[in-house]
Formats: C-alpha cells, sequence, structure tokens
C-alpha cells in the first residue's frame, strides 16, 4: 500500500511534467529539453517567495509563494515564446529544440548563481495522514500530489474540450494555416501553450521539492518527464498521466524488487521497447515521426 | 600646453602606480586555487573557498607570509575533470603558481594530481582527498580533507555512541568514493559486533523514496548516509516518511548545519540526526573559531559553516608551508616544506595536522555531533585515527 501511494504521488508529478511537454508539442512540434530546469527554477522561487514574508513557514508565506510561483512561472513561459520561440515559427523545428537545450543551459546556470547550488527542501506537507502499522505512512504531500494531478488535468480536459479558446487550440495544433486564415490568433495559443506548460513545470517542481529536495542536480526529473511524456504519446495528455505512473512505477518497482542501482534504467528501457513497437508512443496520434 | 603639462602628469602617475603594483605582485606569492563553483556539489564546495579566500584576506591584511602577500588565482572546474586539468595547466604555465590548492570531487583530483607530478607542482586538497596522500604518500599531492576509507572507519568506531549494538545500514550513491566508505564502514561496525546491511543508489537519483524505503525495511538500529550534503536532505525525509525514526548519521563529506537545518524542516523532525565531521562546528567554542568568525565578520561573509572551516583550514596550511618555504620558495622548495607542516589549527580539528615525507595526510581527528536546539552540539571526545585499519581496495 505505502509503496502503491508513493508511485502515485511521484506518477503524478511526472505526469504534470509530461503534460506540459505535451502541450508544447500539440501547439508547436517543439520538445522542450529544459522543462526539468523550468520545473527547478519554479520550485526554486517558490521556496524563495516563501521568505518574502519572514524567515517561517506561515499561511501567508505559503500564499505568498503559491502567488508569486504561479504568476512567475506563467509570465515566464510566455515570455519564453515571445522573447524566444516566436522568432523561430516556420523554421524546423529541431532550431526550436536546440533553443530548448541552450535555455536548460542558462536555467542550470541561473541556480549556480543566484541560489549559489544550494540545496534547500520545500517543508510542506511532510505531516502524516495515515501510519502503517509496520512503520511507513502517508503524508499530507502524497496526497496532495495525487490530488493536485487529478485537478490539473481535469482542467486541462475542461480547457481544450468545452472552451473557445481551448477548441482553436486544437485546431491550430491539427492545421496551424487553416487556423490562421480562419482569424485564429497563432501567436496568443502559442503563447498561452507556453505559460501553461511552464505553470505545469514549475507546479510539478514544487511537488517534488516538497517529497524530496531541490538542488541543480534535481532538473534530472525533466528526464523522467520527458520519458513519460514519449511512452504516453506526445501528443496525448491522456498518455501524459499513464505514461506517469508507468515511468514512477517502474523506477519504485526496479528499486524495491529487482536492484536500487537499476532504478534509473528500467524507465528507459521501457521508453525503448515502446518506441520500438509503437514510435508515436502508447496514446498518441499516427504521424510522420519528424522528431529531434 | 598646460593641457599637455596635465595628461603628461596623470600619465606619469598613472605609470608609476602601474609599476609599484607590478612590483607589488611580482613579490606576492602566486597560488591557485581550483575547485568546483558551478557544477553539482558547488553548494558544498564554494563555502570550501569562501573559507579559503577568508583565511588569506586576513593573512594578507596582517602582512602577508615572510614579508610577502600571497596572490591567488582561482579557477572553476565544474566538477569536470577535463577543466580541472586545463585550468591547473593554465595557473602553472600562465600564472606562474607555486602550488595548487582545493580541487573538488576525488574523480577530479587524480588527472590533476598526475599531471602536476609530471611538471613537479605540489598540491594540496580539502574536503575531498584521495589514497595517493597516506602512506606511502606519492609525492607533490597533501590533503588536509576527508578520505572515505578513513571517514567510514571514523564512523564505523563513532557509533558505539550511539547504539551499543544491533544492525547498522548504510546508504550510499554507486561512486568509487561512497563504496569505500561503505566498505570501510562495514569492516569496523563488524568488528564491533554490529551486522550490516547496505543500499546503493544511482548518483543522478532525484528522488530517494523507494530507497529510503528499501532501508526502513531493513530494521536498522542506526542508518548512515555517504554522499554528498543534498542527498542527506532528500534521504532523512524520506526515511522519516518510510517509517524510520532511529538515529540516522550524516557523514560529513559537504555537509554541514545547513544540511542539518535544511533535512530537519523537511523532515518534520531534527530528532536523532548526527553528524562525523573531521572539522569542529561554528558553535564550539575554539580560538580559531573565534579568529575565523571575525574575519566573517570583517570581510562580509555571512553565516559561515563548518564547510568554510574546511577551507580556513587549508589557508593555515597554506600559510604554514609557505613560511617553511622561505621568501624565495619554489616549487620544489613548497613540496619540501609541505613535508615539514606541523600546524596546530586552534581547535578547528581535534589535533595538530602533522605531514611527513611519507605520510601527506597525517593522523585524523573525528567528533560525533548531535543535532540539537538548531545547532550541531559534540558528543564526547576526538577520536584520533593514525592511517586505515583495514587496507584499501
Amino acid at each position: 500500500m505505502e509503496l502503491l501511494v508513493s508511485i502515485l504521488a511521484l506518477g503524478s508529478t511526472y505526469a504534470l511534467l509530461a503534460a506540459g511537454i505535451v502541450i508544447i508539442y500539440k501547439a508547436s512540434r517543439v520538445i522542450n529539453f529544459a522543462h526539468g530546469e523550468l520545473a527547478i527554477v519554479g520550485a526554486y522561487v517558490f521556496h524563495s517567495a516563501g521568505f518574502l514574508t519572514g524567515t517561517t513557514l506561515t499561511a501567508l508565506s505559503l500564499a505568498t509563494s503559491i502567488v508569486v510561483a504561479a504568476a512567475a512561472s506563467a509570465f515566464f513561459g510566455v515570455a519564453i515564446y515571445l522573447a524566444l520561440m516566436r522568432r523561430l515559427l516556420g523554421r524546423p523545428t529541431f532550431v526550436a529544440a536546440m533553443v530548448t537545450i541552450g535555455l536548460a543551459i542558462i536555467l542550470k546556470a541561473a541556480i549556480v548563481v543566484i541560489w549559489n547550488s544550494r540545496s534547500v527542501g520545500i517543508p510542506i506537507g511532510r505531516q502524516a495522514v495515515y501510519n502503517f502499522a509496520g512503520g511507513g505512512r502517508i503524508t499530507w504531500i502524497d496526497v496532495i500530489s495525487v490530488l493536485t494531478c487529478v485537478a490539473a488535468f481535469t482542467a486541462l480536459a475542461i480547457f481544450f474540450q468545452l472552451t473557445r479558446l481551448g477548441r482553436q487550440f486544437r485546431g491550430a495544433a491539427e492545421n496551424p494555416l487553416l487556423a490562421a486564415q480562419r482569424q485564429v490568433n497563432i501567436n496568443l495559443i502559442l503563447a498561452i501553450a507556453w505559460g501553461v506548460a511552464v505553470f505545469s513545470a514549475a507546479l510539478a517542481g514544487v511537488l517534488f521539492g516538497s517529497r524530496s529536495m531541490l538542488s541543480p542536480q534535481s532538473t534530472i526529473i525533466g528526464l523522467s518527464g520527458l520519458t513519460a511524456a514519449l511512452v504516453g504519446g506526445l501528443d496525448s495528455l491522456r498518455g501524459a498521466a499513464i505514461g506517469g505512473v508507468l515511468v514512477a512505477a517502474a523506477t519504485y518497482l526496479t528499486a524495491r524488487l529487482i536492484s536500487p542501482t537499476l532504478a534509473e534504467t528500467v524507465p528507459f528501457l521501457i521508453l525503448l521497447a515502446v518506441m520500438s513497437w509503437r514510435p508515436w508512443g502508447l496514446f498518441g496520434t499516427v504521424e510522420e515521426i519528424n522528431r529531434v | 600646453m598646460s593641457r599637455l603639462r596635465g595628461i603628461g602628469a596623470a600619465f606619469a602617475v598613472f605609470a608609476a602606480a602601474w609599476a609599484a603594483t607590478a612590483s607589488a605582485n611580482a613579490q606576492d606569492y602566486k597560488i591557485g586555487y581550483i575547485t568546483d563553483l558551478s557544477g553539482p556539489l558547488a553548494g558544498s564546495y564554494t563555502p570550501t573557498w569562501q573559507g579559503f579566500e577568508l583565511y588569506v584576506k586576513a593573512l594578507n591584511d596582517r602582512g602577508g607570509v615572510n614579508g610577502r602577500k600571497i596572490n591567488v588565482t582561482i579557477d572553476d572546474d565544474g566538477l569536470r575533470a577535463d577543466r580541472a586539468v586545463a585550468a591547473a595547466k593554465k595557473q602553472v604555465e600562465s600564472n606562474e603558481v607555486l602550488g595548487i590548492f582545493g580541487l573538488s570531487l576525488s574523480s577530479t583530483q587524480a588527472p590533476v594530481i598526475a599531471e602536476m607530478q609530471k611538471v613537479g607542482v605540489p598540491v594540496a586538497s580539502t574536503f575531498s582527498a584521495i589514497l595517493d596522500a597516506l602512506p606511502p604518500a606519492k609525492p607533490n599531492y597533501f590533503s588536509t580533507g576527508v578520505t572515505f576509507e578513513v571517514a567510514g572507519e571514523a564512523i564505523g568506531v563513532l557509533q558505539k555512541q550511539i547504539v551499543p549494538s544491533g544492525k547498522v545500514v548504510g546508504i550510499t550513491f554507486d561512486s568509487v568514493g561512497g563504496r569505500a566508505a561503505n566498505l570501510h564502514n562495514k569492516l569496523t561496525v563488524e568488528k564491533e559486533g554490529y551486522t550490516w546491511d547496505e543500499v546503493l543508489f544511482p548518483v543522478r537519483t532525484a528522488d530517494f523514496t523507494p530507497f529510503a524505503q528499501t532501508a526502513a525495511g531493513m530494521k536498522p538500529a542506526m542508518i548512515v548516509g555517504h554522499y554528498g550534503a543534498e542527498q542527506n536532505i532528500g534521504i532523512i525525509a524520506a526515511l522519516r516518511a518510510a517509517g524510520y525514526t532511529g538515529p540516522y548519521i550524516i557523514a560529513a563529506y559537504g555537509a554541514s548545519e545547513d544540511t542539518a537545518r535544511q533535512a530537519a524542516a523537511q523532515a518534520g523532525s531534527g530528532e536523532n540526526i548526527y553528524m562525523v565531521s573531521r572539522y569542529a562546528v561554528p558553535t564550539d567554542n575554539a580560538a580559531g573559531m573565534a579568529d575565523l568568525l571575525a574575519a566573517a565578520k570583517k570581510y562580509g561573509v555571512a553565516n559561515p559553516t563548518s564547510m568554510h572551516v574546511t577551507g580556513w583550514v587549508l589557508g593555515m596550511f597554506a600559510e604554514q608551508a609557505l613560511k617553511n618555504c622561505g621568501a624565495d620558495c619554489t616549487r620544489e622548495g613548497l613540496e619540501k616544506a609541505m613535508q615539514t607542516v606541523k600546524l596546530d589549527t586552534k581547535g578547528l580539528t581535534g589535533g595538530p595536522i602533522e605531514m611527513s615525507a611519507d605520510n601527506h595526510y597525517g593522523p585524523t581527528f573525528w567528533r560525533l555531533y548531535h543535532w540539537e536546539n538548531d545547532k550541531f552540539v559534540g558528543v564526547g571526545d576526538w577520536l584520533k585515527k593514525t592511517g586505515l585499519e583495514f587496507p584499501a581496495k
């Protein structure tokens, strides 16, 4: 039971990361290699914002962190699009992907410069919700991780299915030229995509930092998010959710049942297997593969 | 005309000032410092460099060594061996340094030392140390830092002060240093009558939950973590969430009070957290610590930690080596001078740092600390280790 809860909690974090990657890919066919860095920078901002109101964790500092990190991440996502990605519209997608690699390097350097590479934790939700008889417990952050993931995916589903902007988004993703001819504002759609994606990355970063801790090394979670997105299908939100849980399950079950040292390797074996069998992922749309 | 004279006078003043500066610089002892200031372990190595820099600043303000000031060239290796080697070559060829200090992780040290041995430049490391410094010591390499094998054995002995018997679980990441520390910890505790089990996780792990659950499932009486500062924060929180509330020992490889503070906050409790360190902590009552804290205040270094102490002690070592080397110090002379260092650290270590021709590490002293009321408090006396009890593999 304890293992299952852990898998769901970490899987939720990976699913949120994968969702951001999927949103950007759906909108622009660009794979964002800076997603892990964006997640951890967002989490560091959350951590630092908590000290704006004092040195101890209070309801006010938590609220400040949430507001500042949410606003900063969404704004930063839009800014990335306007400053960098918009200029690359119409260019081969690998150019934009290379730009995201450069962005990842810059963001990692920012962690070093701004936060001195300091390892920090986000001490929220560590209290037990339920204690198991043989030791071990379910913590609030486990519950919050799962509920946040469910809420985020529900909100995204409602946005894409029921709102006018969401329908325009889907139209632009399927055929940007046709959508533009029908007066859909492509720049607005892409800016929103980046804003939402970076917001979800920061959300994942905060949940991760609350379960584990933050350091420059933590940006490695971006790789897990990308693996989840690829396994689930790069244009499928449902795939992102299932991919996240699959990657977390593979990591945890390998660590517990086979060998801890293989824990980070097995998800990539699963990725290789899925890519060999269904290159478009478990739930992705069959399309001409044109990936970096 | 008068305008031209003014320009000429200004130029003359500038030239004189430049000549004076150049002349003063020519008199300085030139040494190099290489460490990780931007890589994955910059959080641990940066305060070590700050401690060294702090000592040199204070020393230069006192007039330097043998009437000469110390000029330090600092380079960042980003925890990459190729960058460390390139920086060392640059410091030797362009900056004409007498010796190189600092260095980062043990994996970056070996190639630097190999290159420096070719050109006869002495190297003194802090924080991380490799076995080349232990008897029979290889030439040109010295260390005032932590050798994983020695630390593993010291921790194995000091653990008796926490729990007298039962199972000890060692957790480490899958690296040469981590495995070495675990092995020597295991051999020592088994000799002391404990049983041993261990958990290894990949170096690039970010989420520690499954490894903590595995360790907690082993029902240990005590857990030791052999890795850097950041892993301790994640592991302690994950262990507490997995239901393990027993003693946890932080092996001080880059960890400090800040590590314990973060870990305690993240875990929801600071109970049963210990640390074994080769260096004193800032809250210890020692003459050397008062000097360090005064310098930190004077030069604006906020909240010095035990990682600053490691760099400060290396600064003391550099001072004495240069003093022994004399005013006309050469690289060869500095290597010989380092072999004669007998350094009273004024309470920053449990005893003096003593080098010899055969032993470039010397006896070391280790202490168990307990986390209480937001600070580390010493438990018992310092343990003296004169070498390895079990042969290194």
